[in-house]
């Protein structure tokens, strides 16, 4: 699982890094990160939960 | 393929008054029925809603996200009846100050003003949880962001309830508020005016881009009164609803005595089940197929946030308050592009609001008649007497 950030959507919610803190993390300046260039497999669900969470719908995977 | 149809008026008084039985029941008639009394298509499974929402190229709002057209003229141009990419070069010109990022620098500025709002409740005793509170303190957090000065700020909240009932039909509610409505919309267009606006707030901002060249001024008005009214009648409900559950289930407010850190989800939670945005618009702009019903191209679409927030194959026990459930997926702030761009605001507001009220109120009674509003879009509450006991 590839982690894709639309970043002119993305604003900063930070509910993925709250579902899924080993895969997304917010800087000190709000700006989103994805982690690891691909998820592992014990975190698939939790990254699923993040993209599911997103408010403006800005995640996505393949 | 089939085509379901209804007789049912979503927007008679009483259903307006209780609209979840009537929810329920046409959630389970189907995916997609049409609406004959209105003429609309309506969605209320969370999985269709929450599709359609984020699927800005089927269901567009570029056409208008209210119901009728008189409306969708007003709206034309908007934030909200704008799709990609308008749509993104008006949002982008607030988002950097609506983001979470953005409202670190108003924190200590709204927990100031809870603080001073409260104390003066809490001494009293007995006040309106709508009126004093809930009414208020939303209305002057946003009017002192978007740097309005204090006169005809009482024309806010009532402005923004009947701007939201103009999204539904041409209805008794929006005829007997168009007075308010015209006198708000005056009011606003008389603000876009920057000399009256407060130096350094999202107001000048706004001002600001169209200098740039950014925005037309047309659409600045249109952004900012958006805004303005999105800022209002949303907050103002929902907490509201979150004062009226904490007088009328004190093992809410007990729990949240004890845990003090379940505020986000109890305002989460109260959202989905109230949802204070029952729901907006779209035009299909193809053919389309929910769960096997044909939707043709050119139809409106109602996205229903509050039947979808209670849908029992995303929700468990939907009717019941729990506040351990945390649905940070619920659609009350709507989904995907339109996703309600102050969100982080109005869980900044309410998230800070409990925390006040946690440290100088040990329960909430009520002491008084509740009554409702008729507002067809928002559902809320007109008066909420309460005593606070310390």
């Amino acid at each position: 699982m590839v982690i894709e950030v639309d970043r002119d959507r993305c604003e900063g919610f930070g509910f993925c890094e709250q579902a899924a803190p080993s895969v997304f993390e917010l800087d000190e300046n709000g700006e989103l990160h994805v982690l690891v260039s691909e998820v592992p497999s014990a975190d698939e669900p939790a990254a699923t939960t993040a993209i599911h969470l997103c408010p403006v719908a800005a995640l996505h995977s393949n | 393929m089939t085509t379901l149809e209804s007789e049912v008026d979503l927007f008679a008084p009483e259903n307006v008054a209780d609209p979840f039985a009537v929810l329920d029941r046409l959630r389970e008639l189907g995916p997609a029925v049409h609406l004959a009394q209105h003429d609309f298509w309506l969605l209320t499974r969370y999985d269709d809603v929450r599709r359609a929402a984020a699927d800005w190229k089927t269901f567009s709002s570029a056409q208008g996200v209210a119901l009728t057209p008189q409306f969708n003229e007003q709206l034309a141009g908007s934030v909200l009846a704008t799709d990609p990419p308008e749509h993104d070069q008006l949002r982008a010109v607030l988002s950097e100050k609506l983001a979470p990022r953005g409202l670190a620098a108003i924190r200590a500025q709204v927990r100031e003003y809870a603080t001073r709002l409260v104390d003066e409740l809490v001494a009293r005793g007995h006040f309106d949880g709508v009126t004093d509170l809930a009414a208020v303190y939303p209305v002057n957090v946003v009017a002192d962001l978007v740097g309005l000065p204090q006169e005809g700020r009482e024309l806010l909240h009532p402005g923004a309830d009947a701007s939201f009932a103009a999204f539904g039909p041409w209805g008794p509610y929006v005829q007997q508020h168009l007075q308010i409505l015209q006198s708000y919309h005056g009011w606003m267009a008389a603000m876009a005016d920057r000399s009256r606006l407060a130096p350094g707030s999202w107001g000048e901002v706004v001002m600001a881009a169209v200098d740039d060249g950014q925005l037309t001024e047309r659409a600045a008005h249109s952004t900012l009164g958006a805004y303005m009214t999105a800022g209002m009648d949303t907050t103002v409900n929902a907490i509201g609803a979150l004062l009226q559950l904490f007088a009328e289930q004190p093992v809410v407010w007990e729990t949240l005595k004890t845990d003090p850190a379940l505020a986000g989800p109890a305002f989460e939670e109260i959202l989905r089940l109230e949802s204070p945005v029952q729901g907006f618009w779209r035009l299909t702009t193809a053919d389309t197929e929910i769960d096997g019903i044909r939707v043709p191209a050119g139809s409106r679409v109602m996205l229903h946030w509050a039947a979808a927030n209670r849908d029992p194959r995303h929700y468990p026990e939907p009717g019941t308050f729990d506040i351990r459930r945390n649905p940070l997926d619920h659609l009350s702030f709507g989904h995907g592009v339109h996703g309600c761009a102050g969100q982080a605001l109005a869980r900044l507001e309410a998230k800070t609001l409990i925390e006040t009220l946690l440290a100088r109120v040990e329960r909430f009674e009520l002491s008084g008649e509740v009554l409702r509003r008729g507002n067809p879009i928002v559902r809320g509450l007109q008066s909420l007497p309460l005593t606070a006991h310390r």
